[in-house]
């Protein structure tokens, strides 16, 4: 007698002679050439498109350091870290004269008829 | 293999002509194999031109014709993949999830007379699809691979890029559990 294991076995082969052969349609192959070039058609656009953009951001790059170079010529020749030490140094300006320019006391209090 | 080396060789060259006489050559067991993976007849077709799209624009990383056979043979399983993937996230059954009265039914409106043989036939095919459904999808795939199509260890293994122990694994679990339900089919006396 069979065992299961067997039997499962000739089962699977009997399933594969079931099933039915598939005969390709004749649209099968002239879809395929279609669909081969219509993705040929996306990717060359795709291609296209990319290598534009690679150009335009070529260009834009260069346009942006020529812009630089020649914006650069008229700025302060100083350094961003003396710039910065400049900055600050006003506001301690700043801050020094706001504080001179306070009013002392007596100058500055209203008299609130203390002084009676 | 079904064609020579040399036509092979030439396709990957991109000579067109090379490369429909090997989609002549391989379409109808591509065919056959998509419909015992995927199990829908009508969309068999599309799923085979996905396969050879997919090799005419991979064909030139294929780095020996010898490797031919297992590499189509991945493309064909990924398609069937991706399609089952689809068919899923749209919530489409596959025949063999209808009931056999509702394939009858459909057979019958479809004016098609089914003679005792096409009936027995069909009931096989409706039975093993049954069993299969007591494991995951990519197990059902793997096991119809070397079950069905009677693929070797060596082939599945360059199919799936996994060495044959973990495919020894893997094909012994999914066919004990196709056997429990087997077992468990014999014991109701649906045979």
């Amino acid at each position: 007698m069979m065992s299961d294991d067997s039997r499962l076995d000739s089962l699977f082969q009997t399933y594969r002679a079931s099933c039915p052969d598939i005969e390709p349609s004749s649209g099968f192959t002239p879809e395929l050439w279609r669909r081969i070039e219509a993705r040929r058609t996306f990717g060359f656009v795709f291609q296209r498109l990319a290598r534009a953009a690679v150009t335009a951001c070529a260009a834009l790059c260069l346009l942006m350091l020529a812009l630089n170079l020649v914006g650069g010529s008229h700025n302060d020749p100083s350094s961003y870290f003396d710039a910065l030490v400049a900055d600050h140094s006003a506001e301690n300006t700043y801050y020094t004269e706001a504080i001179r320019s306070a009013p002392t006391n007596e100058e500055a209090l209203p008299d609130f008829g203390h002084s009676r | 293999m079904l064609v020579e080396q040399e036509l092979i060789e030439k396709a990957r060259a991109g000579d067109t002509a090379a490369f429909n006489q090997v989609v002549l050559a391989y379409r109808k067991r591509i065919l056959g194999t998509i419909s015992r993976l995927i199990g829908k007849p009508e969309d068999v077709e599309d799923v085979g031109q996905e396969v050879f799209l997919r090799l005419y624009y991979s064909l030139d990383q294929l780095r020996t014709p010898e490797v031919f056979e297992p590499w189509l043979y991945r493309l064909t399983v990924n398609a069937s993949y991706d399609y089952l993937r689809r068919a899923k996230r749209r919530g489409e059954s596959r025949m063999a999830d209808l009931s056999e009265q509702q394939v009858l039914m459909a057979d019958s409106l479809a004016g098609g007379r089914q003679d005792n043989e096409d009936r027995q036939k069909s009931k096989v095919r409706e039975f093993v699809d049954a069993l299969f459904r007591h494991v995951s999808e990519e197990d059902r795939l793997l096991l119809t691979l070397k079950e069905v199509e009677g693929l070797s260890l060596k082939e599945l293994e360059k199919i799936y890029r996994v060495n044959e122990n973990a495919l020894k694994v893997r094909l012994f679990r999914a066919r004990q559990r196709v056997l429990k339900a087997y077992e468990a089919a014999s014991a109701d006396g649906k045979l």
